[in-house]
């Protein structure tokens, strides 16, 4: 396993980190519904970094997964500027990859062909897509199971293929729909570790939406703390957790504080 | 459960527990086995015993022999029908009228079902009325098609068409629109052109409704066919039925229906395993 993380992409230097990569402003996404408008996400602003993994927190309607597709390209804003490196980030793009809670797996492809799905799609050399597909399916711990099908496989493994799916193509940014929030406690936490040192190895940004304070805390460099009706972004929080983060921080006193913080951000205290 | 501790204590305790797992693997599928078995066994009980009804009603005189003809009758039946000089090419008539009908049918079916799922433009322009003309009852159309195109095989094909055609479309259709929106999502994400999406997700997913319409297609090319050759004809079985039924040769009717029926079946089932190989994943 060691050895297929060696040959996954160094982590970006240490300044560049720093840098903001997605810049939105005066964000606003409004629907147009039955009952009248709906103000989806009202004048968020926001810089999201190099490198850096992010998670948006909040209840439901706070706007978390709209903005995630608007950072996708899967929505059009009605208002406000995005850009990613400055431009423009009005449409899909393949260095963006998208995960979702369900694996969205296709059950006519087997698992390898299912993980091929991106290469074939953008046209990448076969050969080296070949080779890449097969580690990542190592290294999602699925080595040998890539002549199965989807409707063979636990839900757990289905999520395993869906994230070695999303780094198929190799995208720099990871936009990440509560990808393991269908899944058993146990499971979860396993894939959240196994994120976490896929994320270490390969230096993508990450931006994660889920409901789970202490999943988001755990997780992330910064959370956004997000409140319904409008979507409003209410709060950034630093975590300032050392990493490599284990399951054991969060039996410390800071872990708590952190995921009390964001509560009282959120208004549930 | 029992029996694997009582042998552990025995012997090895792991070859004990392996030996009982595989025996009650064996159990399990002697008694579905079993089941199947007596599955078949009724309803080739049931089929003998109506058999034998009917042999005994006709032979007590309860039923007219002219109305259901005794089955010794229908069976010498066959061998007249089928030894006489005029059977085969009526039946090849009939054959490749079906064929040319169901082939027509289809791949018109597929092409609207496709064309009006993929282009909104073609959608708002003849949807309406593809869905309009599928309200008449399409047997209404055969003594016009015959006007149309003549008493030979033209109008048993355009019969065919006319029938099969709207299943084949409706599911062709109905397949393509079913496809989870998260999928879509995906394919959007990764940049998808609408013909990559429509490759690699939206036909794949649609194949199983489609299969269902092809179903549907074949049964109704038949009937299309027979209901054509009905209404005016030189040949054909639905012509020979037509003609040995004016002659009272029932048995000679009853032959012809069975074969037509035995031929359909066949046909079906083969569209059946052929379904199962193209949607191998939906029995997994």
């Amino acid at each position: 396993m060691a050895l297929d993380l060696a040959q996954l992409p160094k982590t970006e230097a240490q300044d560049s980190r720093h840098r903001a990569l997605i810049q939105g402003s005066h964000l606003t996404k409004i629907y147009a519904t039955s009952t009248g408008p709906l103000v989806a996400l009202d004048d968020v602003s926001f810089d999201i970094r190099e490198g850096e993994f992010v998670s948006l927190v909040g209840p439901s309607g706070c706007g978390k997964s709209t903005l995630l597709s608007l950072l996708g390209g899967l929505e059009e804003r009605s208002e406000g500027t995005l850009t990613l490196n400055g431009q423009d980030l009005d449409r899909p793009r393949p260095d963006i990859g998208f995960m979702l809670q369900t694996a969205v797996l296709f059950p006519w492809r087997s698992v390898m062909e299912n993980i091929r799905l991106p290469g074939a799609i953008l046209g990448l050399d076969r050969k080296a897509q070949a080779e890449r597909c097969q580690e990542l399916l190592e290294l999602v711990g699925l080595a040998g199971f890539g002549d199965r099908y989807p409707n063979e496989l636990s839900g757990g493994m289905r999520q395993r293929v869906a994230l070695a799916r999303l780094l198929a193509h190799d995208p720099d940014v990871l936009l990440m729909d509560e990808p393991f929030g269908a899944l058993d406690e146990f499971t979860r936490e396993t894939m959240n570790l196994e994120l976490l040192r896929i994320w270490s190895a390969t230096g993508k940004t990450v931006v994660f939406v889920t409901h789970n304070i202490g999943e988001a805390v755990f997780l992330s460099d910064r959370v956004f703390v997000m409140t319904p009706r409008p979507g409003r972004l209410a709060g950034v929080v630093e975590i300032d957790l050392p990493r490599p983060r284990q399951t054991e921080m969060m039996r410390e006193p800071r872990y708590s504080e952190l995921v009390f913080d964001i509560r009282h951000m959120l208004g549930v205290d | 459960m029992t029996i694997a501790y009582d042998q552990s204590i025995a012997g090895d305790a792991e070859t004990g527990r392996a030996s009982t797992i595989e025996r009650h693997i064996a159990q399990e599928k002697a008694r579905a086995r079993r089941k199947r078995m007596t599955n078949r066994l009724l309803a080739a009980g049931f089929g003998m015993f109506v058999l034998f009804l009917w042999w005994l009603f006709s032979a007590l005189g309860l039923i007219h022999r002219l109305i259901i003809p005794p089955p010794g009758e229908v069976l010498s039946a066959f061998f007249r029908v089928a030894s006489a000089s005029y059977f085969w090419p009526n039946v090849m008539v009939t054959l490749s009228e079906i064929a040319a009908g169901f082939a027509l049918g289809l791949a018109s079916g597929v092409v609207f079902g496709v064309s009006v799922a993929m282009f909104e433009s073609v959608r708002a322009t003849i949807y309406p009325y593809l869905v309009a003309l599928q309200a008449p009852p399409k047997i209404v159309l055969a003594p016009i098609f015959v006007t149309w195109f003549g008493f030979d095989e033209a109008s048993k094909i355009a019969m065919a068409v006319v029938m099969s055609f709207f299943p084949m479309f409706l599911n062709t259709l109905t397949g393509l629109a079913s496809v989870e929106p998260n999928a879509v999502k995906l394919m959007r994400s990764l940049t998808a052109s609408r013909w990559q999406t429509f490759r690699y997700l939206l036909l794949p997913n649609a194949l199983p409704t489609m299969m269902a319409g092809v179903k549907l297609c074949w049964t109704l090319a038949v009937l299309g066919v027979v209901v054509g050759e009905f209404v005016g004809a030189s040949a054909g079985i639905g012509y020979l039925i037509h003609a040995f039924n004016f002659q009272l040769d029932i048995s000679g009717v009853f032959v012809l229906i069975l074969l037509l029926s035995i031929f359909t079946l066949v046909v079906y089932q083969l569209i059946e395993n052929l379904e199962k190989k193209i949607i191998f994943w939906s029995g997994m």
